[in-house]
């Protein structure tokens, strides 16, 4: 009888951990971009952004702790003029033919109380691999009121230099200094 | 100063045909100024790109293709042999499937063997048959001006403004050394320093542009015949600059063909 009684306390006890251990998300690709922006010429901030992404996003909020898993379909780059897109999507540029695939993939979250502020990780482009720090500037999670799932949803942005990555192609003149947009969201597995 | 050199007109144009003038001049004692040609198209990789090798994209293979085969090219004119022509074009085939690996790796198999077969073929016949231009300075000159513009402005309005400058480079550095022969009436010393690396580069950059842009495949059968086109009877009797002139004019029009191919399908250049 006592044993039973431990093992039901033992169990009891447990609980919380379970529910506390790290919750895992999927990237909804219809609300979920990266955007940039560049200047052009020195006249203009040209903005575009990248159609289609996928990944993984893990958050525990009670331990601070959480991943970030992004891949961005680099020929999806959409600005507004289709003959640019296929310039920038090529070899001068982003290259897309022979690196398809933009990642994200973080190294730490950082939380400010129970919310992440900023995300330490590693962008991979043209090949390349440098650390990015994205700073998260809106954060929410809740209930989807159209279909009831849960959901996390995140803006965060970034300031890479392009030639860090090898996309040299056109400087001075089309900016080296690129600022990046994420709008993020994710639903609960 | 940096604001000048900067814009394409200079880094593809200008500086790589004033170097080559230069480098052909200067080399012509030693009978290498067929390195006109590599010393074109370096300068034009130094200002508009930059040497690095890693990550080995299929664009710093082109570079750094056409730097050594520039090399190779004066280490073989020591070893003459009817052996080096099927020799290079087979080599220069297996280098265009190089080159186009980490593009093709994305494609299906059935198309990566298509495109890859076809580059191979198309780099590998033009090696060939520049090489057979490589005794006839005024042929190979007026060949390398039209296989320079024609692949670098085919590569330009399919949509790659780095490609279209290598090959541009390449059509300036080859004016350049055609011009030197029209203005002194005196052939260049050529070989394989001159045709090696100008039919190596115009070749992978038409290939990559097939892969990586805009550019249709069949417009690259008006370039193939270029090397042909050169290679059309002209007398001995008239002056050096006439022969020359009326070879740039055929071969100019082969290159005119692909570029017009090529503006059909991609419209004018972004640019």
């Amino acid at each position: 009888m006592l044993t039973r009684y431990s093992v039901a306390v033992l169990l009891l006890a447990g609980l919380p951990i379970i529910a506390q251990a790290a919750d895992s998300y999927t990237i909804d690709p219809p609300h979920t971009y990266a955007h940039f922006s560049v200047s052009h010429l020195g006249f203009s901030t040209m903005q575009g952004r990248f159609d289609k992404s996928s990944g993984k996003i893990t958050l525990d909020r009670a331990a601070k702790k959480g991943t970030v898993d992004i891949a961005i379909d680099a020929s999806s780059i959409s600005t507004g003029w289709p003959k640019r897109d296929q310039h920038l999507s090529g070899p001068d540029f982003f290259n897309a033919p022979e690196y398809p695939t933009i990642t994200y993939k973080s190294s730490a979250v950082k939380f400010n109380g129970d919310t992440p502020s900023s995300v330490e990780g590693n962008l991979t482009l043209l090949g390349v691999t440098k650390p990015v720090t994205l700073n998260i500037t809106a954060f929410k999670c809740g209930t989807n009121p159209m279909n009831q799932k849960e959901l996390c949803g995140a803006d965060a942005s970034a300031q890479i230099k392009r030639s860090d990555f090898g996309m040299k192609y056109a400087l001075p003149n089309v900016g080296d200094d690129i600022k990046l947009v994420f709008e993020v969201e994710a639903y609960k597995d | 100063m940096s604001e000048w050199l900067n814009h394409p007109a200079i880094q593809s144009g200008l500086a790589p045909f004033l170097i080559s003038l230069l480098v052909a001049e200067l080399l012509l004692r030693l009978r290498l100024s067929g390195l006109a040609i590599v010393a074109g198209f370096a300068v034009t990789v130094y200002l508009a790109s930059n040497f690095a090798v890693s990550p080995l994209t299929a664009t710093r293979k082109i570079v750094w293709l056409g730097l050594t085969s520039g090399l190779v090219g004066v280490v073989l004119g020591y070893f003459s042999s009817s052996l080096w022509r099927p020799v290079l074009a087979v080599l220069a085939g297996a280098a265009a499937i190089w080159v186009g690996l980490p593009v093709l790796r994305h494609q299906p198999l059935e198309v990566a063997m298509q495109w890859a077969a076809g580059c191979a073929l198309f780099t590998a016949w033009l090696v060939f048959w520049m090489d057979t231009l490589q005794d006839d300075s005024a042929r190979a000159g007026s060949a390398g001006v039209a296989l320079g513009l024609g692949s670098g402005g085919c590569a330009l309005l399919g949509g790659s403004a780095l490609l279209g400058q290598f090959g541009l480079a390449v059509g300036a550095a080859a004016g350049a050394y055609l011009l030197i022969q029209m203005l002194t009436n005196n052939r260049l010393p050529c070989g394989r320093s001159y045709t090696l690396p100008l039919s190596l580069i115009c070749a992978l950059i038409s290939c990559l542009a097939v892969l990586t842009t805009q550019l249709p495949w069949y417009a690259l059968a008006p370039l193939a015949a270029i090397p042909l086109a050169a290679k059309i009877p002209v007398s001995e009797r008239l002056q050096l600059w006439v022969q020359s002139l009326l070879l740039a004019i055929t071969t100019l029009a082969c290159a005119a063909g692909a570029l017009y191919l090529t503006w059909r399908v991609a419209g004018a250049p972004l640019y």
